[in-house]
């Protein structure tokens, strides 16, 4: 315990370029937590005697930082382990760092890291879905490799915890035991194999270098698109200070700045203010080093948050919006990083004027010809070029509500678990050269300004008048549940939950033009996991 | 079931569900991550994809539901993980507001 902390004071700060004259940092690093392991996790699992897998249902598992974050969690809630936050962070570094994932590994599973809301998983095989994606998300295994023998022992780690997984439906009517240990387990050890060359390869691959400026854009529900220039310095093996300084697309403008961890070699995970408000990022970095992707969202608000991506050098990050109508005159600001030279915005569409220009930031008014031809431009500034980022367009013929399926949650009204909102944008299309929408060449015409609205989704909703309790849609697309709690003014005082349909609308008279998206708006979730 | 008449609004929606042949692909429906709605009935979603067939108000009954494992994704279980966490709130429809969540990985 004081050995580990002398270790690291001594990574504190000028004592690194010390220290690094002597040492590599990651030996540092790596040791501080393979001693905490050994101190804590050995008092109760054992040395196999094998040097490939050393311990005992720690050296057959491989996961994200995540993932060890929640097993340490679950050892300290019911084995008795004892870990101050210091050492718990150095073996849960040490683990992802040793046995980790590889970037293709987690790639299908981003979107539960990030905390995305509102996503339904496609296509995951029925076989565990009737296992495990009846409860988990199919994240919750697919971001885990462990051998068989582990698999195995993890069913019975179910059985010990939550015995009643086998009085479920889908369970109590056939062997659940016996097809979850003897089918389930050995296609989990396959399809989840901890032997992957994956990991192996990445291991020996070189990592990525994340000091430096980065150019990024990104969305969040309540301001919109932004641009910035994201500095990432490094302090201490694995450990950075960022820094973002931009605009959002209204011109307010965005100061964040935070610290951030780097597990496995591109696992981004940042803790950031930004203009007053907590946040964080869960980013990867992309093995060619060229990119960090992934979503920066509320503290405490999941679901308040959006995509961000950061490029290295400069570049034209993202055009908003992303279509002009034919002999329209509009706004149109273009965002990324170093944007210097002229503008244009491609065949039929001119730049009237220059309205404000900034390091990150162009905004110009455009004005589309009558007859400029319906369809995707590049955007120039300079030197940078942005393929097919400008669309134009006759009309909107279809808007598509996004997410199309989604969930709100009650709460607050004096209780301790918030509200969860959700958020929605809209994004619109023109017909395309059939003329018809809704088939596969209607042109994507990006994201758009709609009038939002909530409707019922179905006669039981409408009867019992859910758009009247359920809660209410602003004009950002932002949709606030009811208050928690029973109610007495709703039949058998029912909770304010409802069965809706979130309504976006675009457009005038003859012209309007309407998409739709479900939402539910249920009861509090009590627990919540890192990974789902 | 033939010779079963349904008689609520719940056992309706069954008889219509089973009488399609569509049982298989109810009970597998996909809900939205972090959902659960297979356990007879789900937590926030029922089989159906909808509300109608939930606990509800879920606080009325929420023991007799939860306790001590049904949800434990969703609801916690205080049969092994947190023994403690309703024992506070004898009547959750009287005292919910009581009824605090779990998020143990917001510390990282």
């Amino acid at each position: 315990m004081n050995n580990n902390k002398s270790k690291r004071a001594l990574l504190g700060g000028s004592a690194l370029a010390l220290l690094g004259a002597i040492a590599a940092p990651t030996t540092v690093s790596a040791m501080d937590g393979a001693s905490v392991l050994q101190e804590k996790c050995l008092i109760c699992h054992t040395r196999t005697g094998d040097p490939e897998a050393p311990y005992s249902r720690i050296s057959q598992q491989r996961k994200t930082p995540e993932g060890w974050h929640m097993t340490i969690n679950r050892m300290q809630r019911l084995n008795g382990l004892v870990i101050s936050p210091q050492e718990k962070q150095a073996v849960i570094q040490y683990l992802a760092d040793t046995q980790g994932l590889a970037p293709s590994e987690t790639a299908p599973y981003r979107y539960v890291l990030e905390q995305q809301p509102n996503v339904v998983e496609q296509d995951i095989d029925p076989a565990y879905v009737e296992m495990c994606a009846r409860c988990h998300s199919s994240a919750r295994f697919g971001l885990q490799r462990r051998t068989e023998a582990e698999w195995k022992l993890h069913v019975n780690t179910h059985m010990a915890i939550n015995p009643t997984t086998e009085l479920h439906a889908l369970a109590r009517d056939r062997s659940w035991y016996d097809i979850a240990l003897n089918d389930t387990a050995p296609k989990l050890a396959k399809d989840f194999n901890f032997h992957d060359a994956a990991w192996k390869k990445w291991q020996a691959a070189p990592k990525p270098e994340l000091a430096g400026r980065w150019s990024v854009a990104g969305f969040l529900p309540e301001q919109g698109d932004y641009s910035a220039t994201l500095t990432i310095t490094p302090t201490s093996n694995n450990r950075f200070e960022l820094t973002l300084d931009g605009h959002f697309v209204d011109g307010t403008a965005l100061k964040g700045s935070g610290k951030a961890k780097l597990y496995a070699g591109y696992e981004w995970r940042a803790q950031l203010n930004v203009n007053g408000t907590k946040m964080r990022q869960v980013m990867a970095a992309s093995e060619d080093g060229q990119q960090l992707t992934g979503r920066m969202y509320q503290v405490g608000r999941d679901e308040m948050g959006g995509e961000i991506n950061a490029h290295v050098g400069t570049a034209i990050a993202g055009v908003s919006p992303a279509a002009i109508k034919q002999g329209a005159v509009q706004e149109i600001t273009i965002m990324g990083s170093e944007l210097k030279g002229n503008v244009s915005l491609g065949r039929g569409v001119s730049v009237e004027k220059v309205l404000t220009r900034d390091n990150d930031r162009i905004v110009v008014l455009a004005r589309a010809q009558k007859n400029a031809t319906v369809g995707a431009r590049d955007v120039r500034v300079g030197q940078s070029r942005d393929q097919q980022a400008l669309a134009v367009y006759d009309q909107v013929a279809r808007v598509a509500v996004v997410p199309a399926e989604s969930i709100a949650r009650v709460g607050g009204n004096g209780g301790l678990v918030p509200k969860v909102q959700s958020t929605y944008r809209a994004q619109a299309f023109s017909a395309g050269p059939d003329g018809k929408a809704g088939t596969a060449d209607d042109l994507n015409l990006g994201y758009m300004p709609a009038n939002w609205s909530v409707a019922p989704f179905n006669e039981t909703a409408e009867h019992d008048k859910d758009t009247k309790y359920a809660g209410s849609i602003d004009q950002q697309g932002i949709f606030t549940p009811g208050d928690a709690g029973l109610n007495p003014e709703r039949k058998f005082s029912t909770n304010n939950l409802g069965n809706l349909k979130v309504v976006a609308s675009m457009g005038e008279g003859d012209e309007q033009v309407s998409g739709d998206a479900h939402l539910l708006v249920t009861v509090p979730v009590y627990i919540k996991r890192a990974v789902q | 079931m033939k010779h079963l008449k349904s008689f609520n609004k719940k056992a309706k929606m069954l008889d219509q569900a089973t009488s399609q042949n569509e049982v298989e692909e109810v009970v597998a429906m996909q809900s939205v991550v972090g959902c659960t709605s297979t356990n007879d009935p789900g937590w926030e979603v029922d089989p159906f994809g909808g509300l109608g067939s939930l606990c509800q108000p879920m606080e009325s009954d929420l023991y007799g539901c939860a306790d001590a494992c049904w949800w434990p994704a969703q609801v916690p279980d205080t049969m092994s993980n947190y023994p403690e966490w309703s024992q506070d709130v004898a009547k959750a429809n009287e005292d919910w507001r009581k009824l605090d969540g779990i998020f143990p990985e917001n510390d990282q």
